[in-house]
């Protein structure tokens, strides 16, 4: 036991930034829910409140390894912004026109061109960023200014509307009770399967897996959480179908950023630049490729950004990339570069998103949200220095 | 207590958690000596520094320390206390910011001032005037990243002079300079000496402590093995004293015969790849064999890093020449490159080019060769693991496991990773870029024997080294550079340190490698 106990102590060790901003989670629901006699955990606001965070939690998980190798990007906003109007103008204008009566195929098509345009975007900032050497502060400045621009080109000063029933359903829709449960349980039964997998694969080369009791106990606690989380969310609506779309694009980008060569060279890059580039790392190739995948993510937030206020406008997505740096500022990732996670981002999207849930619900005024906002995150930032030094 | 001991260390005690880093030291430093501190890495030297520069405040460790009859007590926090007492520091990293002038460097922090402006006049005039009293041979206008190295060291000295250092502390401060720097360092710390500046000098390399010191200290684990007059010792019972066992010799022996050539250059020049018409390689020409160990010498800047780092394809811009890999010519376009042909290089300097301190000595170990564990979609955690496991325990890594972040090594340990890393690509020719610098005895010993294996494997290592000992005692053949160029290939029997030194100031050629190529 004492095994268990001391293998504890290190994971707790390591990851002690991870359960402070947890614990600062938990700290904000106990509060907001205090003050709102329970209502803030009602399921109805619980369902809203993970559903809001989607756009900029969609940003945030790409903007993590773009902060990892060193970089940033200031356009993802207008990025996003740009796609959802982009989206609502071929729905509703141009498909519209082409084939009146093809709702399916027209909302596949635009999604697949606002993803497109998104990563093409991204991909032609990346390459200038990391083939020709301009600082990515600047070209996404610059990359910001004329997506506002190509904003007011298209909607020609204009909203577009973008609520075609199945279009709306990728923000909007809720998954069946039924569906969700028969979901949550698939997740369950694969979470216990790879878990003995992998101690099988350990076993195989030799080393000696982690104690059988903390492996099942955190899967155990997981499928807990999962379980717990449909049962509210089933309460009000069902698994709201953009959360389950960042769920799976989360799960990808994580293992991207852990368990292959392009997350570990942005990772070594952001940490050594040269030493990374002396052990044969592709410097340019890697940080294009992770602006790529920026691109990707844009592409996916600016879909669920039309689809969420049915329309797009010219003021979309604005501000979001910074919401999106704090974010991920907030989950613990450097801004020196070289550490971060994307599990901490989504943390970090959920605690910002709770708090404008919670003020807004207490009816604080916006001028006050932002004010406090900004309090708690130069609070948060400075809390994580002070526990970096004290240990 | 006499009144000629300026510095009284009784009894200190600091613990870490789960480490004594210092165990009841007790050091006496006279007024005006140059007090030698030698040990291996982790004996405690660096802590002991720490406390004295008060950055480990008073409260944070047991036993007082007395200086001038008064016992010290540094508020946690100020760092200022010490420079105000009269403690300066010298750090093995130079804190220089290398875009300001040498007189900005000096005065940084406490400037002149006139009015609401820094007066610029005396600062300058003040600086000159500290610089030229210590005979150190530098212009105060100069900007910092135009010295060199040893120029650096010397303005970091100058800075710790201005603030009126009664004591000054040298931390490693010969790592990186050659021959000719260190001698002039060792001019000017005998000249503060007859100004009354007491030194406190820390080193690895033993015959500096001779040259230099009135006293040595010896730290071992946290403790004080020895303090007495460096006239009562020798260097083979310091090395005892450091390593708690005795090395025969500081050199490995080694058996093997070096086999067929594997690698030829000839008439190489290169530029620097960002100023085309700065030639950084004028011409050099050498083969090396199967499990040859070849040194290349030289002081800094005579060209042999950049030609190094040029054949391994990330630096200079090949303008003329022929390299040869196993009898076909090659170009290497970058390391990935050169790693496909089988050339490795542990680059100079570990923390800037050779590690990623922030992350696993895994992860590190593994970064240049993720391709024999991983498909584009996945890294195989298991294979990785026991990959470096293996390079890990060869090398004889110290560390609870391999999860540990390098920055959290000693100099020997991460080095130890930086090869590990070159090793697992499997090369055929190692570079190594001065692989001991900064590193223990007794690390240096056990990468002297590695380097000694791997050439009975039949690898071929180049080797560059600043120390002069260290390229004699392990090389088969030594070409000296001197401002890019070859001065000549010595072979074992001509080794010589003068002839070395001579040809490596770029006076004189070697004659005899020169009459031996006109012959044919």
């Amino acid at each position: 036991m004492s095994d268990t106990s001391s293998f504890l102590k290190k994971q707790i060790k390591e990851n002690i930034q991870t359960y402070a901003i947890l614990l600062a989670m938990a700290f904000v629901w106990a509060l907001f829910s205090f003050l709102t006699k329970g209502m803030y955990i009602g399921s109805q606001n619980f369902s809203n409140l993970f559903r809001q965070m989607t756009v900029t939690s969609f940003l945030a998980v790409g903007m993590v390894l773009v902060i990892v190798t060193g970089n940033i990007d200031l356009s993802v906003g207008k990025v996003a912004g740009f796609v959802s109007v982009v989206v609502a103008k071929f729905q509703d204008d141009i498909w519209f026109n082409v084939m009146p009566n093809n709702e399916l195929l027209t909302t596949i098509l635009s999604v697949l061109i606002g993803i497109g345009v998104g990563t093409i975007f991204e991909a032609i900032q990346g390459y200038l960023i990391s083939y020709l050497h301009v600082p990515s502060f600047i070209v996404t400045l610059g990359g910001s200014w004329i997506l506002n621009g190509a904003i007011l080109v298209v909607t020609e000063g204009k909203t577009i509307a973008a609520n075609q029933p199945i279009f709306s359903y990728i923000a909007q829709g809720y998954l069946p009770p039924i569906a969700g449960w028969v979901m949550a349980g698939a997740l369950i039964l694969i979470m216990f399967l790879t878990m003995f997998q992998s101690r099988r694969n350990k076993v195989k080369y030799g080393f000696t897996p982690a104690p059988i009791a903390l492996d099942i106990t955190r899967t155990i606690f997981l499928s807990i959480l999962i379980t717990v989380y449909v049962y509210i969310v089933n309460q009000y609506n069902g698994v709201q179908f953009p959360v389950l779309l960042l769920a799976i694009t989360a799960v990808v980008m994580a293992y991207i950023s852990g368990n292959t060569p392009i997350g570990r060279y942005a990772y070594a890059i952001g940490g050594n630049r040269e030493a990374a580039r002396l052990s044969g790392v592709n410097i340019n190739k890697s940080i294009f490729k992770v602006f790529v995948f920026m691109g990707i993510l844009c592409g996916i937030s600016g879909v669920v950004l039309a689809s969420y206020v049915g329309y797009g406008t010219i003021a979309a997505g604005s501000g979001y990339e910074l919401d999106a740096i704090a974010s991920c500022i907030l989950g613990g990732t450097s801004t020196l570069g070289g550490i971060g996670t994307i599990f901490g981002a989504i943390i970090g999207a959920m605690l910002m998103a709770s708090l404008t849930s919670g003020l807004q619900m207490l009816n604080v005024t916006a001028a006050w949200q932002y004010i406090l906002k900004g309090i708690v995150l130069v609070l948060a930032v400075y809390a994580d220095v002070y526990l970096k030094k004290s240990r | 207590m006499s009144n000629d001991i300026i510095l009284d260390i009784q009894n200190i005690t600091k613990q870490f958690p789960g480490v004594t880093a210092l165990d009841k030291v007790s050091i006496k430093i006279k007024k005006g000596e140059i007090h030698g501190i030698c040990g291996e890495n982790g004996a405690g030297k660096s802590t002991l520094m720490l406390i004295l520069k008060g950055v480990h405040p008073y409260g944070t460790y047991e036993g007082c320390i007395q200086y001038n009859g008064e016992e010290l007590k540094f508020d946690k926090g100020s760092i200022r206390q010490a420079t105000e007492a009269g403690i300066a520091i010298v750090f093995q990293e130079l804190t220089l910011v290398s875009n300001m002038t040498v007189g900005e460097n000096v005065f940084l922090g406490r400037e002149p001032r006139e009015g609401a402006g820094i007066n610029w006049n005396k600062l300058y005039s003040d600086t000159q005037a500290i610089l030229d009293k210590y005979h150190l041979d530098i212009d105060a206008n100069e900007i910092v990243k135009n010295l060199g190295v040893g120029k650096m060291q010397m303005t970091e000295i100058a800075k710790a002079l201005s603030e009126n250092a009664k004591i000054l502390i040298l931390d490693e401060p010969t790592s990186a300079l050659t021959e000719a720097e260190i001698d002039k360092l060792m001019e000017i710390l005998k000249n503060l000496k007859s100004h009354g500046v007491t030194s406190i000098y820390i080193t690895h390399k033993l015959p500096e402590l001779f040259r230099i010191t009135d006293s040595v200290t010896v730290l071992r684990d946290g403790k004080v093995i020895t303090s007495q007059p460096t006239s009562q010792l020798n260097e083979e019972m310091l090395i005892k004293y450091m390593v708690g066992r005795e090395i025969k010799e500081r050199f490995p022996k080694r058996k093997n015969k070096p086999g067929k050539v594997i690698f030829e250059v000839h008439g190489l020049r290169a530029v620097d790849p960002n100023v085309s018409n700065k030639e950084v390689v004028k011409g050099v020409d050498f083969d090396i064999r199967e499990g040859e160990i070849f040194g290349i010498a030289g002081l800094m800047g005579s060209g042999r890093t950049e030609l190094v780092t040029t054949l391994f394809g990330e630096y200079g811009k090949i303008t003329e020449g022929i390299i040869h890999l196993h009898g076909e010519d090659v170009r290497v376009s970058g390391s990935y490159d050169a790693m496909k042909k089988g050339i490795s290089l542990v680059p100079e300097d570990r923390k800037r080019f050779g590690l990623v301190l922030i992350q696993s000595i895994q992860k590190n170990i593994s970064l240049a060769n993720l391709d024999q564990f991983s498909t584009a979609y996945r890294i195989n955690f298991n294979a990785e693991n026991k990959a470096c496991d293996s390079f890990a325990q060869r090398l004889a890594i110290k560390a609870p496991n391999l999860s540990v972040l390098c920055q959290t090594l000693s100099g020997g340990n991460q080095q130890k990773v930086v090869i590990a890393k070159w090793l697992m690509s499997n090369p055929k020719i190692l570079i190594m870029d001065d692989p001991t610098r900064g590193i223990d005895v007794g690390a240096k010993y056990e990468i002297y024997k590695l380097m000694n294996q791997l050439s009975e494997e039949g690898i071929a290592i180049i080797m560059i080294s600043s120390d002069l000992e260290e390229i004699i005692g392990m090389s088969d053949r030594i070409m000296v550079m001197s401002q890019g160029r070859s001065m000549g290939i010595l072979e074992k029997k001509d080794f010589d340190r003068e002839k070395i030194m001579v040809m490596a100031t770029g006076l004189v050629k070697n004659h005899n490698m020169v009459e031996k190529e006109k012959i044919p």
